[in-house]
């Protein structure tokens, strides 16, 4: 299971140190990069998750590989949570950091499932759209899905607007089924 | 027959699909984080409502249960098998719900409302919310109409009425469910015509049965429908096979079931068989949301489990109707222990209880009845001025002759007044004793309790009693039914009844006694 709590506790942590210093930006992008790094690299995951290496080790390693990439608040972050010996939930802390900024910026992430490749002026109106619906700026992950048949799915955070096809297909079978409109 | 077209075809189809509105559909959803055990934590989910039925994959339903600040904890109402972490669960965005109609009578069906018949779909009218707060004090009434059970020991000195909660309480084996479905039988008498012109209304029931075997359910299926109590009988099963979750809302299920009878002005009969398994149910289900255990390992709501539950029980007040709940729930005790936790919780709840004895039941004494220790809180108030008149002197007859009984053994060593009492009581006891799927009407009752009450039985020997009542009985049907529907339409002995009744009883005394010296 996910540990949200960790993940919470250290990137709130995080997000008050680099509101303080006025370095958000910075800091989100340097901890994408690292998550991005464990992501891609097998090995740094089991290095990160292994409990057999010491922690001076794992720190050394760390500084090495991003010393030079990230700022000096992140790298001081990272060897914080290596003594801490939490550097397994990095991942999680990154991507409830990436939250938080959203958050603080008033940006909202929106998931957007399309059935075809949308042209560049549908993804604008479509930015528009969601910008003007949820009141906020608007940050579009777009990604197809030939399966909803047509139509739209978006998810902005738990909310769903299933305006697909497939949907209306499963409500019409669901509707035959009843033997009329459906009443539950 | 001839073919039909092919744009017949798409006609109709376009005239049933015209109805068919296409909006956008929204729904709030969260992802799996862990699943076992019957229990999921959902990711997200952040405007769950407490108790809020959800949506897994592949149809499977749950409820909301934990409200944490990171996570939903959901009970599931079906196989966890193939739902997996990371799958996504949708809200309903309604509280668990049953649904509850006319359609529902003579069908079992499962806590969640579906059929378990094999008998297709049923047509109900509306959604009925699980979970429901009980009527306050101004809405209601006092019991005041007798519900009938059929069993003379029962109607006779534990009198039950319609709203009353009376608990049936015993070991294992000692006729507990044997007693709820004869209640059940006895009903089919109220939707009679003869019932109506008597102003007696007809009574609606709803078997609950909570974590039996599957085979001991389709028995009882079986045995109502033989006796014609399916017609107005509606059966919710959450079997042993059924996951927790289920056995642990199947008895509300029944009450909103209940509930929809009484608030439509009509008249209904709740058994919860058996109420143990339920809480051992919620016990397991509390233990895996990680809430902390208390006595005997269940959560401290254990009470409120079974209050809020009976508390649904009532008579309404005329101005909404005055219909009637009724609540017979079953608790199994161990090794005769009434002091256990749970049946001391329910014991406090009820109006009553009804004590089923392992060594009454077993020296032949059927129904295992101890009417020392068993009450009816409502007593007299629901009993016909018929019943109350002979029954009274029934309850210290046997008193006294179980303060004697031990000393039945010195034979004729003792007084005149004390064998007298004592032959009486003996006598007593044996003509309470019933067969089972036999309730009895109530002016038979009374007919036989008369009798027993008023000496006539005394002399016959102990193992002609049962013979005697039957043959009296057969005399009154078939001699004397107008007496019979008299007692039955005045629902009480005027003084020329009783002396007919002397009369007649008299007669038949005499002539059963020769019968048997012969």
């Amino acid at each position: 299971m996910k540990n949200l709590q960790v993940a919470r506790r250290y990137a709130q942590a995080l997000m008050e140190m680099a509101d303080a210093a006025h370095t958000i930006e910075d800091t989100a992008r340097d901890l994408s990069s690292v998550a991005a790094a464990l992501k891609a690299s097998r090995e740094l995951r089991l290095l990160a998750g292994s409990p057999v290496v010491r922690p001076a080790r794992k720190e050394a390693i760390f500084r090495e590989l991003f010393g030079k990439r990230v700022g000096k608040g992140t790298m001081d972050f990272l060897a914080f949570v290596i003594a801490r010996q939490r550097e397994v939930h990095l991942e999680e802390i990154a991507e409830h950091f990436a939250l938080l900024r959203d958050a603080k910026t008033g940006v909202v992430g929106v998931d957007v499932v399309a059935a075809v490749a949308l042209t560049a002026q549908q993804e604008q109106e479509l930015s528009r759209a969601l910008g003007r619906a949820t009141g906020k700026s608007v940050r579009v992950k777009l990604s197809v899905d030939p399966a909803i048949r047509g139509g739209l799915v978006v998810r902005v955070g738990d909310t769903v607007l299933d305006a697909s096809v497939r949907r209306q297909l499963e409500l019409l079978k669901a509707r035959f089924i009843a033997g009329g409109p459906s009443t539950n | 027959m001839s073919d039909v077209r092919p744009d017949e075809v798409s006609e109709i189809l376009r005239k049933q699909l015209a109805g068919f509105e296409k909006e956008v559909d929204i729904y709030d959803v969260g992802t799996v984080l862990q699943i076992g055990d019957g229990v999921a934590r959902v990711y997200g989910l952040t405007r769950a409502m407490m108790s809020e039925l959800v949506e897994f994959p592949h149809g499977v339903f749950g409820m909301v249960l934990n409200l944490e600040e990171d996570n939903v904890g959901c009970i599931l109402f079906g196989e966890s098998s193939e739902i997996s972490e990371g799958d996504t669960v949708r809200r309903t965005g309604r509280v668990a719900s049953m649904p509850v109609g006319d359609g529902m009578l003579g069908r079992v069906v499962n806590p969640l409302g579906q059929p378990i018949d094999g008998r297709g779909p049923v047509a109900t009218e509306k959604l009925a919310p699980i979970e429901r707060k009980a009527l306050g004090v101004i809405q209601r009434q006092p019991v005041k109409e007798p519900l009938q059970t059929g069993i003379k020991a029962v109607d006779g000195m534990i009198p039950i009425g319609r709203g009353q909660r009376e608990l049936i309480i015993g070991d294992r084996q000692t006729g507990k469910t044997a007693i709820a479905l004869d209640a059940i039988i006895n009903q089919r008498y109220t939707h009679s015509e003869k019932a109506k012109k008597e102003g007696i209304k007809p009574v609606y029931c709803i078997y609950v049965a909570v974590g039996q075997k599957s085979s001991t359910v389709a028995q009882v299926v079986d045995k109502l429908q033989q006796e014609g109590a399916m017609d107005y009988t509606t059966v919710i099963a959450a079997t042993a096979t059924d996951p927790a979750p289920m056995q642990f809302i199947a008895p509300y299920s029944g009450a909103a079931l209940g509930e929809f009878f009484r608030d439509s002005g009509r008249h209904a009969l709740v058994v919860y068989d058996d109420l143990t398994k339920q809480a051992q149910a919620y016990r397991q289900v509390s233990l895996l949301l990680r809430r902390p255990p208390g006595r005997e390992a269940y959560p401290g709501d254990i009470f409120y489990l079974h209050s809020r539950l009976l508390e649904r029980a009532s008579k309404l007040a005329d101005e909404l109707g005055g219909g009637s709940l009724t609540a017979l729930p079953v608790i199994e005790t161990q090794a005769g222990d009434v002091s256990a936790y749970i049946p001391t919780n329910v014991i406090s709840i009820t109006d009553g209880q009804i004590y089923l004895e392992p060594s009454m039941f077993n020296s032949g004494i059927r129904p295992a009845i101890n009417v020392g220790i068993s009450v009816s809180r409502v007593g007299g108030h629901a009993q016909i001025k018929a019943m109350k008149k002979v029954a009274g002197s029934l309850r210290i007859g046997l008193a006294q002759y179980r303060e004697l009984e031990a000393f039945a053994k010195f034979g004729s060593d003792l007084d005149k007044s004390t064998l007298a009492q004592l032959k009486r009581g003996s006598h007593l006891v044996e003509l309470l004793k019933q067969g089972q799927f036999v309730p009895m009407p109530v002016e038979k009752q009374v007919v036989a309790l008369f009798a027993g009450t008023n000496g006539f039985v005394d002399e016959i020997p102990l193992e002609q009693v049962a013979r005697y009542e039957r043959e009296l009985l057969e005399v009154m049907d078939l001699r004397h039914a107008d007496l019979l529907a008299q007692i039955s339409l005045t629902k009480d002995l005027s003084p020329e009844i009783t002396n007919s009744l002397k009369g007649i009883i008299t007669q038949f005394t005499e002539s059963f006694r020769a019968s048997v010296k012969a």
